[in-house]
């Protein structure tokens, strides 16, 4: 009987399996997603402000091509002849061609650029609809988050017109299903650009407690920038004249110089009254993309642990680069050219001695002529004070010496006291530090500003200008120093512009500042674009840096069509020849 | 539904019930009792006992006896038993039978078992192999499943020589984008690996291959199912058996067979001529550069690599150095050249211990039977620090309760660890990593494994660019890394048999998964790119997932017509948990007995969880046959899946084929060397969403610390959080469906002396879910949505064919050829994409999906020579970075000039044709099986060359002795290498090209063994029933053209396939092996 009873009980349960089973179908097949938030979660006021941080950590490229960098190393500053790949051939070797102008459309790192960009528009756009349609932002709040993210949608529309030229405007009012993909690539989207910066500028607060956030003058700042770019002198110099008079950081710090040079990329001096609007960096979040994730190649190599980063050898100053920072006896940059093109600080009896083919057991005599101090805060090289690490040895740090010479990069560099404390150390390399990168800061501003005076205005203002960007760097206090001896390093001979001559040389004047001013960051090659001056700029530069590195440069020459990049052929593939098309000489 | 499903239902049991009745009916006149035995006397239960010319029947209890009625005196029985030989019997005036049955060993006895249901060859209609279990012994795989390899036709297996290691296991061709493996079924439950399965548990192995097998899976079928079940214990059987396998065995690394590296000073050499080759590319004068082979043109390698600090000196101040080194241990090396080379393969390998130990206990009474299964197995990686190790517990059991209920239990606990494991996906993924095997080749040979202090030396000497001592690499960072992994895995049934033939059964099973892991990685400054921190990590999950199945089965025959009905219900959840990781550097010790996470500098904590898709089915299943002569199955299934939105949920997938025994026609019974012929054609849908991620559905948003997160407020250490959109759903998204059709001819000829089964099959996956590229103006971060829009087509036949005899009388041989044809082809993509890209390897793209190539096919340009003079460079077609011996590409569009437009397809990773022999010879108490796999017609993208092929690819690091043949005038177009020299462009190291693609066709000798059954009466008085040793030989023997180190490279799978960075090698083992039987 028993037994009877266990089968009645295992018939029941099987019975109520069969029941259970139908009983819950519907709901049992709804499973909702995990570890994820879906869009009306975000509809709170700390959602929007979310998706905002998260429109700003776009900034940084992070989770793309190193390429994306906001700091443009590869676009910026290896294709404006500042720096060359550096490191060996075979390292990373899409970037051999990119330094030789001959960018192929289907390369991947263009392709994940194109992306990083857009990734930040579509963060941008999202941020923009989750606060129109939040019923929980205040009106104040919503205009600042819109602004905000207009002008950080400003800001990678720009990058993507500096790169590309043509390309889809997507707003907000478009999205996936929405016809997205239909948007023809077009040049003319700088009076979109500008609608975005004068959007922020008009309504952007002058400063918050989150000093990473775009205030009121970033924004002013970045639209006499565009104002610069479409040759608009006048409006740009109306612009910067404000922005210069008035503007403050977004923590509050009138805009002026930091006294000393290297004061400027310095992590224990992140967002001083120079930095006008940077890309913040941190450690300790649990991921190096956070921490300048972009620039970790960097570093001299094979330092051990009298040097920083170790890795990986890459972008090595040009032998051009270094003798732009020759003087005269009077403190002066040399400004003349020969016939030919060649610039007269890359001849033979100005270029800046340097160890190229010798190794560090070799003798090396340091040069001893008039150099402009900035050399030493920009490129590193061998018998100077390395930060603060060591005297820079030479071949010991330099990954692949004949194929990419004697320098190392030094700006973005962080100090030896930082190790672990402004650095993060969680990776592979320790080449993670937690200096800003900074977009514009305020003596790009000044430079710029200069530029649309001498165009638009008064020479005796850009003068003005350019020997405030000079007198910083005259600063004895700054220079870079012997550790043993606290001598100067090399014969640093700086001072300013008495005149700055006839418009034309004021130009001249005004374009040597940026490079020595701005040497590095990214700048040089939209500049030379923008100048009309990159064929003649870079083909002297190709062929002089040719003569030593034939390796890396034999052959190659710059086009006017290589001032703009392909259109990445995966996009067009994605979106058809009808929607994308690809940019002329591709 | 709910309603309608019950009504028909009980309308079914009705009908059953009336028809039960009415056969009932027939039944009259005298009893006839019996016995059914085997060759031991034991009772046999289950046999089939059918008088003949009638629909009477019965079927043996546990001890094999039956009990019988007939009608008149000259009645005959038809005995059948799946295993035996039928037999025939008059009962003449006999009221009780005793018959011995034989054991058949022809494949048609072979159970097919399809989980819901149990079929013999025989009757099968459909597509289904069956692997014996004994074939799963015999190597020291860490895998069952690796023992398929050749054994099946229809199934492409690859895998590695890693122990404890995942395998591609591809049913019939490769049917989407990705997920395609296939469905495992243990003991009736899901599961999504088989790595717990001890092989001596397993009974019996079925791999279903056609929709008309398969599809009673439905959905989750379409790449195949592979059903394995448990060893059980025999019901009535006197006393227990109890069962030892032990082996014992030797994995040696093959030193020999690795690739050639130059020697110190040959390496020093080339490295002087490709000084004096850049000289004459850029017309310059040559320097010798190498900070280790001194200025002039004779290079010498010095008697110091590096001494503190110094490069390729001869002399050095040891004092000083020592004194150094004791103040500043970890950044004072004193490196001294290795002259005579280090073999750096030889270094971090190692001849690798196996042993496995299986004990059995199986016994059963009339009422109840068990198993038990105890097993244990070490396995040394050749690798150095890499090994595996699996206990595991089985206990399967069915009691009777009474006469009409059963309830049984099949249970397993398994316990898993995996040390110093390589590749990701447990392992598969391990040849397209940049793996210490690859370091292995990187590293020059000049460097000693260690320095004069007895430190690790590594590159800190200048001027070998960046490769890490793969010995260092092994030793500190893997050698306490392991991978746990506890795990249950079990199901409980009731059959229940409210009437005769008609079982119904709930199964309720599913797999508990706990998993941990922990890695250190060690400072370590000797390395031009040294590990700045110690680091340590751990992580734990866990997962349930869980099955409920409910079946109905019933049988009967009605005169000439024999039906077998199965309706069944499912329930599933694919597993849902939690997992946490952790990691940190720099803990104040790196005692393994302090560092937990509370120790280590900058914490970062991540975890996640996860639901697992729930699936929902109904299926049914009718098979019949008319007199045993023509038989039709039909099949149906509807799932539904919560992956899918509402409006798609439901999937429907039925089948349907039919088999024609042609044997049993009248007019074949004057073809008496035909034994058996049976054709059969299947067609039917199965449906698959493996590649689909759960939340396809649903529009997401996500944070994320290295992709979302900002540091908003200026701070200097942490970051704020943000939000980005991190998946765009697709709530319209549908099943896939496999369309599968196939013809097939199962045939015995001789009375079982030749076998043939050959399939011909065609499988057309439709509505492929395709992760559609999304144009960068949606943003990139997020997800793009699976979309049904693409189409792939699988064709290939497979062909069994088995020849087995006497050559004496004392010598038996059996010969099985399996032989696999397959070609995969993508029919379609999205509208307006012609191609899907893979991944990238040091800017090489090597895989370019396209319409009408296989999956995973290599993409680049062609090779077609070098350009041997400057003539040939000036007057060639326009190509980026040409020059005197370097790559010379094919203009594919005639253009005038390379781009790459030109690239082409340079072949396929899936093998065509893949197959095995085996032979078996016994001869009186001894057996000699050898088995040959073959794999043919696919490529293999030798990206090691790489890094060993071409000076510039990381100049000074270790290269190949191929650059002894590098292009030189004399050597023009027969070099096997450009030119020695810096440059890297696309005509040069930098592009995909021909010269990476290798033939991938091998044959190996992959098992050889000798079996001793030691005689009765010798062990008889030991008190062992059986016992038998057993040698083998494993991959003794490869043949193959291929130039890497192993032929067999998987790779991640499915769209990375076949790309050999540095594989993990199969390589040659020996084990001796024991079985004893109590």
């Amino acid at each position: 009987m028993k037994k009877y009873q266990i089968l009645k009980r295992l018939s029941l349960v099987s019975a109520s399996a069969f029941m259970l089973t139908f009983a819950c179908k519907d709901q049992f097949l709804e499973v909702p997603p995990t570890a994820s938030l879906a869009q009306a979660q975000l509809s709170s006021k700390a959602g929007v402000e979310g998706a905002l941080i998260g429109t700003y950590a776009q900034l940084a490229g992070k989770g793309f091509s190193r390429l994306a960098a906001p700091n443009n190393w590869v676009w910026g500053s290896i294709r404006g002849g500042e720096n060359n790949k550096g490191t060996d051939p075979g390292d990373y070797s899409n970037i051999n061609v990119m330094q030789r102008y001959e960018v192929p459309a289907n390369d991947g790192d263009l392709n994940s650029t194109w992306q990083a960009k857009y990734e930040g528009i579509a963060r941008a756009n999202a941020t923009i609809n989750l606060a129109n349609g939040s019923k929980e932002l205040s009106a104040s709040d919503k205009t600042r988050v819109v602004a905000e993210a207009r002008f950080l949608r400003g800001h990678f529309y720009f990058e993507l017109k500096r790169l590309f030229n043509s390309v889809p405007y997507v707003d907000e009012t478009q999205d996936y299903g929405k016809g997205i993909e239909k948007v023809v690539n077009t040049p003319d989207i700088w009076g979109k650009i500008e609608a975005d910066f004068k959007f922020a500028y008009d309504n952007l607060p002058e400063t918050s407690s989150s000093a990473g956030r775009a205030n009121k003058w970033a924004a002013g700042a970045y639209l006499g920038k565009v104002y610069l770019y479409q040759n608009k002198f006048a409006d740009a110099k109306a612009t910067f004249t404000t922005v210069i008079a008035n503007g403050k950081t977004t923590n509050g710090k009138k805009y002026g110089l930091v006294s000393k040079f290297a004061e400027v990329f310095n992590a224990e001096n992140d967002n001083n009254e120079e930095a006008i609007f940077a890309v913040q960096s941190s450690m300790n979040t649990g991921n190096v993309n956070n921490a300048n994730g972009f620039d970790d190649l960097n570093y001299p190599y094979n330092t051990g642990a009298d040097g920083p980063g170790n890795c990986c050898g890459f972008f090595q100053p040009s032998f051009s680069m270094a003798n732009a920072y020759r003087v005269s006896a009077d403190g002066l940059p040399l400004l003349g050219e020969q016939a030919d093109g060649t610039p007269d600080y890359n001849l033979a009896e100005n270029s800046v001695k340097n160890d190229y083919g010798k190794t560090t057991a070799d003798a090396f005599t340091e040069d001893a002529d008039p150099l402009d101090p900035r050399i030493d805060h920009t490129i590193g090289r061998r018998g100077i004070q390395y930060l603060d690490w060591i005297e820079h040895p030479g071949a010991n740090w330099i990954r692949n010496q004949p194929y990419a010479g004697p320098y190392s990069p030094k700006k973005y560099v962080y100090y030896k006291r930082q190790e672990n404390t402004l650095t993060d150390g969680s990776s592979w390399t320790r080449g993670y530090a937690t200096m800003n990168f900074n977009i514009i800061r305020f003596a790009d501003v000044l430079l710029m500003a200069a530029e649309a005076e001498i165009e638009a205005g008064s020479l005796a203002t850009a003068l003005g200008y350019i020997n405030q960007v000079r007198s910083r760097a005259a600063n004895p206090a700054g220079f870079v120093k012997n550790a043993k001896t606290g001598a100067n390093e090399a014969n640093y001979v700086i001072s300013t512009y008495s005149t700055l001559g006839d418009q034309a040389n004021a130009r001249k004047i005004v374009r040597m500042e940026r490079l020595l001013e701005l040497a590095t960051e990214g700048h040089r090659f939209f500049d030379l674009v923008r100048w009309g001056t990159a064929n003649k700029t870079l083909n002297a530069y190709l062929k002089y840096e040719s003569k030593w590195l034939v390796t890396k440069f034999g052959g190659a020459s710059y086009q006017d069509t290589d001032a703009i990049l392909p259109i990445p052929q995966s996009q067009i593939d994605i979106q058809g020849t009808s929607v994308l098309k690809q940019n002329p000489g591709y | 539904m709910k309603n309608n499903f019950y009504q028909s239902l009980r309308s079914f049991l009705l009908l059953a019930i009336v028809m039960l009745g009415s056969f009932s009916s027939f039944a009259q006149d005298r009893k006839v009792t019996g016995k059914v035995t085997d060759a031991n006397s034991e009772g046999i239960p289950g046999v089939s006992v059918a008088v003949k010319g009638t629909t009477t029947g019965a079927t043996t209890d546990a001890n094999g006896a039956f009990s019988v009625t007939v009608k008149s005196g000259n009645a005959v029985l038809t005995i059948s038993a799946v295993g035996y030989k039928t037999k025939t019997v008059s009962v003449g005036s006999q009221s009780s039978v005793s018959v011995s049955l034989d054991e058949d060993v022809s494949q048609l006895s072979e159970v097919i078992v399809t989980g819901y249901s149990v079929t013999n060859k025989k009757e099968s209609t459909a597509a289904a192999s069956i692997v014996k279990a004994a074939d799963l012994q015999i190597a020291p795989t860490g895998n069952v499943e690796q023992m398929l390899q050749g054994r099946v036709s229809g199934v492409t297996l690859i895998t590695n020589g890693q122990p404890g290691t995942n395998s591609i296991i591809r049913v019939r061709g490769f049917g989407a984008f990705g997920g395609n493996e296939p469905l495992y079924v243990v003991d009736g439950v899901p599961v999504g690996s088989t790595d717990f399965l001890s092989p001596d548990d397993i009974e019996s192995t079925t791999v279903l291959k056609d929709a008309a097998a398969a599809s009673i899976y439905g959905a989750r079928a379409a790449n195949g199912v592979i059903v394995y079940t448990t060893k059980q214990g025999s019901r009535g059987k006197k006393g227990l058996n109890i069962t030892y396998n032990g082996m014992y065995g030797a994995t040696d690394p093959n030193v020999d067979g690795a690739p050639k590296m130059l020697t110190p000073q040959e390496q020093a050499d080339w490295t002087h001529v490709a000084y004096r080759n850049n000289a004459a590319a850029n017309g310059t004068a040559v320097s010798y550069t190498h900070p280790q082979y001194g200025s002039s043109a004779q290079a010498v390698i010095p008697t110091y690599l590096h001494a503190n600090g110094l490069n390729g000196v001869n002399n050095v101040d040891l004092a000083a150095i020592t004194a150094a080194r004791a103040s500043n241990p970890e950044n004072v090396f004193l490196i001294k050249a290795n002259k005579a080379g280090t073999n750096w393969y030889d270094e971090i390998t190692r001849v690798g211990a196996t042993q496995r130990h299986s004990l059995g206990i199986s016994g059963g009474t009339e009422s109840g039977r068990f198993y038990l299964g105890l097993s244990g197995q070490q396995q040394d990686g050749i690798l150095i620090q890499n090994d595996f190790a699996r206990y595991s517990a089985r206990f399967n059991s069915e009691f009777s309760l009474g006469k009409k209920v059963k309830v049984g239990e099949n249970l397993q606990f398994t316990y898993r660890s995996v040390r110093g494991q390589a590749g990701g996906n447990n392992g598969l993924g391990v040849a397209g990593d940049e793996s210490v095997i690859l370091s292995a080749y990187r590293m020059p040979t000049v460097i000693p494994v260690y320095d004069e202090f007895g430190a690790f030396a590594s590159t800190k000497a200048a001027g070998f660019n960046n490769p890490r001592n793969p010995v260092r690499q092994i030793t500190l960072n893997n050698s306490n890394d392991n991978n746990y992994n506890a795990n249950a895995v079990g199901n409980i049934y009731v059959d229940y048999e409210p009437i005769k033939d008609l079982t119904l059964r709930t199964s309720i099973g599913g797999q508990y998964n706990a998993a941990a892991y922990k890695d250190y990685n060690y400072r370590y400054l000797g390395d031009s790119e040294p590990e700045a921190s110690n680091s340590f990590s751990e992580g734990q999950s866990y997962s349930f997932a869980w099955v409920m199945t409910n079946t109905a089965n019933y049988k009967f025959n009605w005169r000439k017509h024999g039906f077998k009905v199965l309706a069944g219900l499912e329930a599933l959840n694919t597993g849902y948990g939690r997992s946490i990781r952790g990691s940190g550097i720099n803990p104040f010790s790196m005692d393994l007995d302090f560092v937990t996470m509370n120790a280590v500098q900058s914490p970062v904590v991540n975890s996640n969880l996860f639901s697992g898709v729930n699936f929902y089915s109904l299926f049914g299943k009718l098979d019949y046959n008319f007199n045993e002569k023509y038989y039709f199955t039909g099949v149906v299934r509807r799932d539904g899946s919560s992956r899918f939105g509402s409006e798609n949920r439901y999937g429907i997938f039925p089948a349907f084929s039919a088999a024609w025994r042609v044997t049993s026609e009248e007019f074949m019974k004057d073809l008496p060397a035909i034994t058996d012929l049976k054709i059969r054609g299947g067609w039917g849908t199965m449906g698959n969403s493996n590649n689909v991620d759960p939340a396809n559905q649903y529009s997401l948003y996500a944070a994320n610390r290295g992709n979302s997160f900002y540091p908003i407020d200026g701070q200097s250490s942490g970051a704020n959080e943000g939000y980005y959109r991190s998946r765009i759903g697709n709530p319209a998204a549908k099943w896939e469906t496999a369309v599968t059709s196939n013809i097939g001819v199962d045939a015995t000829l001789l009375n079982g002396k030749w076998e043939v089964v050959f399939d011909i099959w065609r499988k057309d996956t439709e509505d492929l879910l395709f992760n559609v590229p999304l144009p960068a103006v949606v943003g990139s971060a997020a997800s793009a949505p699976s979309v049904n829009v693409a189409k792939m087509r699988n064709q290939g036949i497979d062909m069994q064919i088995i020849n087995r005899g006497n050559l004496t009388s004392d010598i038996k041989y059996e010969l099985t050829f399996n032989n696999s044809f397959l070609k995969n082809e993508i029919v379609q993509f999205a509208p307006g994409i012609t191609n899907l890209v893979g991944g990238s390897f040091r800017g090489i793209t090597p895989i370019r999906m396209e319409i009408g190539r296989s999956l995973s096919s290599f993409y680049g340009y062609q090779v077609i020579g070098y350009f041997n003079s400057a003539a040939e460079v000036a007057s060639s077609p326009e190509q980026s970075g040409k020059g005197v011996g370097r790559f010379r590409y094919a203009d594919i569009n005639g253009d005038g000039k390379i781009t790459p437009a030109d690239r082409t397809y340079l072949g396929s990773p899936v093998p065509t044709y893949t197959g095995g022999v085996n032979v078996g010879l016994t001869y009186k108490d001894f057996d000699l099986n050898m088995y040959l796999y073959a794999s043919a017609g696919n490529k293999i993208w030798n990206q090691s060359k790489w890094f060993t092929d071409f000076f510039g690819t990381f100049e000074g690091s270790g290269k190949g002795v191929r650059a002894k043949n590098s292009w030189t005038p004399a050597l023009g177009n027969a070099a096997e290498a450009p030119i020695w020299e810096s440059a890297s462009n696309i005509s040069t190291s930098a592009a995909e090209n021909s010269w990476y693609v290798e033939d991938g066709d091998y044959i190996r000798l992959q098992n050889i063994s000798l079996g001793y059954r030691i005689p009765k009466n010798i062990i008889s008085k030991i008190g062992v029933k059986g016992a038998k040793l057993t040698l083998s030989a494993n991959n003794l023997l490869t043949f193959t053209k291929y130039k890497g180190l192993d032929p067999g490279v998987g790779g991640a799978a499915d769209t990375s396939f076949g790309i050999d960075v540095g594989n993990y090698p199969v390589t040659r083992s020996f084990n001796a092996s024991i079985n004893l039987n109590f």
